[in-house]
């Protein structure tokens, strides 16, 4: 059985576009913007940061789905958390599809990245839900409740209010990968250890070319947003509540904070 | 009694932001290049293309037989930005279809050509 499958052996519509970063990222530069994703100030940034998360979602849920059938073995309780979280990234995606045409767009109208799913090629499920349900999840409580903020700001309950609750499944999630991280290596530090390096390289990845800082370290810009002016953040935050409430510990958090480097994955 | 079906007419949350529609002169672009692809202009195809991404033009018109493609439809669209990201395909009579995806940008008014591949039996783009 073949597991590990890649990017583009997922089943996609075939008027879908799907890009590797590097791809996006210099059709970015050749612009005169930041090789990252659209970032909160620029004038695509919800519709964009929609449909990645978007598109996020349909990753996450074939993740689960292909982690539930790459392990027969694994323990029953895992089984059943994994067919949870494909039915809760399902929801997810919905709502985001109702998000982007709220916010004015369409799925399709972006490329979708390759990036996300790199990041679940483990072949051992210990490292699968280390790198999944901890190291994306744990991105996307960053990512989202930063999208809440701005949503509050913006005086906008529909996204503040969509958003909050599909953070509230992330945080579930991450909590069963840590639990699933721990048991599956019970008794096996080394299978730890490699399942722990696996995330590492993961939270490493997003580290946005180093700019990411804590919520209240963040940098604040002017930007209108429809008929307001708001302020926000200038890049990508670390959600210390959320994560915290997800069951990371301060010393994770504080290495996220500290330990980032200069490599990125947009 | 409103018409539900519109959903200006329908009670909740409406829209906030407008869809933005292509441009209709890099659809004419595109249009223009797969146009010259189909007759074997390969020349206007160059013509068209930054000198970044002349080699990969070059494939694809090494690989394309002059006049053994009579239709092209424009099947998928993605952009970053302004840029845009577009998936066609050239068909003919008794001939497999050819598929190529390609990055639209424009400078000075003129769209052209920054990176193109042929995407022919293969599910989905530049993959690592």
């Amino acid at each position: 059985m073949q597991r590990m499958i890649a990017v583009d052996k997922l089943a996609r519509p075939e008027d879908h576009i799907l890009l590797p970063a590097q791809r996006v990222r210099n059709a970015r530069t050749e612009q005169g913007l930041a090789p990252s994703n659209a970032m909160p100030y620029e004038e695509d940034f919800l519709k964009s940061r929609m449909h990645g998360i978007c598109a996020g979602e349909f990753q996450a849920m074939e993740a689960a789905g292909r982690t539930l059938y790459d392990f027969p073995d694994a323990p029953w309780e895992f089984q059943l958390d994994m067919a949870r979280q494909v039915w809760d990234e399902s929801r997810h995606a919905e709502i985001y599809l109702k998000l982007l045409e709220y916010v004015g767009s369409y799925y399709g109208e972006f490329p979708e990245g390759e990036v996300l799913w790199s990041c679940t090629q483990a072949e051992d499920p210990a490292a699968r839900v280390a790198g999944i349900n901890r190291g994306l999840e744990g991105l996307a409580c960053d990512v989202f409740e930063q999208l809440i903020r701005l949503a509050q700001k913006m005086g906008d309950p529909i996204i503040e209010r969509s958003v909050d609750y599909v953070l509230a499944d992330e945080i579930t999630h991450v909590r069963m990968g840590s639990q699933w991280m721990r048991k599956l290596t019970e008794g096996d530090p080394e299978r730890f250890k490699k399942a722990q390096d696996f995330q590492n390289g993961i939270d490493e990845l997003f580290n946005f070319g180093g700019g990411r800082t804590t919520v209240e370290q963040a940098g604040q810009i002017k930007q209108r947003v429809g008929d307001k002016e708001i302020e926000i953040d200038s890049g990508i935050t670390i959600a210390r509540e959320a994560r915290l409430l997800a069951g990371f510990t301060e010393e994770e958090i504080d290495r996220l904070v500290k330990g980032f480097g200069k490599s990125s994955a947009y | 009694m409103p018409d539900l079906g519109e959903r200006g007419n329908v009670m909740g949350p409406q829209p906030i932001g407008k869809v933005v529609e292509p441009p209709a002169a890099m659809l004419a672009a595109a249009g223009q290049l797969l146009a010259a692809l189909l007759r074997g202009d390969f020349a206007f195809a160059e013509q068209m293309t930054t000198a970044q991404a002349r080699a990969d033009i070059s494939e694809i018109t090494k690989a394309l037989k002059p006049r053994t493609y009579d239709k092209f439809e424009l099947i998928g669209r993605g952009r970053v930005a302004h840029h845009y990201f577009l998936k066609a395909r050239l068909t003919g009579v008794n001939v497999a279809p050819f598929t190529i995806q390609f990055r639209l940008g424009e400078d000075n008014d003129k769209w052209t050509v920054r990176e193109v591949l042929n995407l022919t039996g293969r599910r989905s783009a530049w993959t690592k």
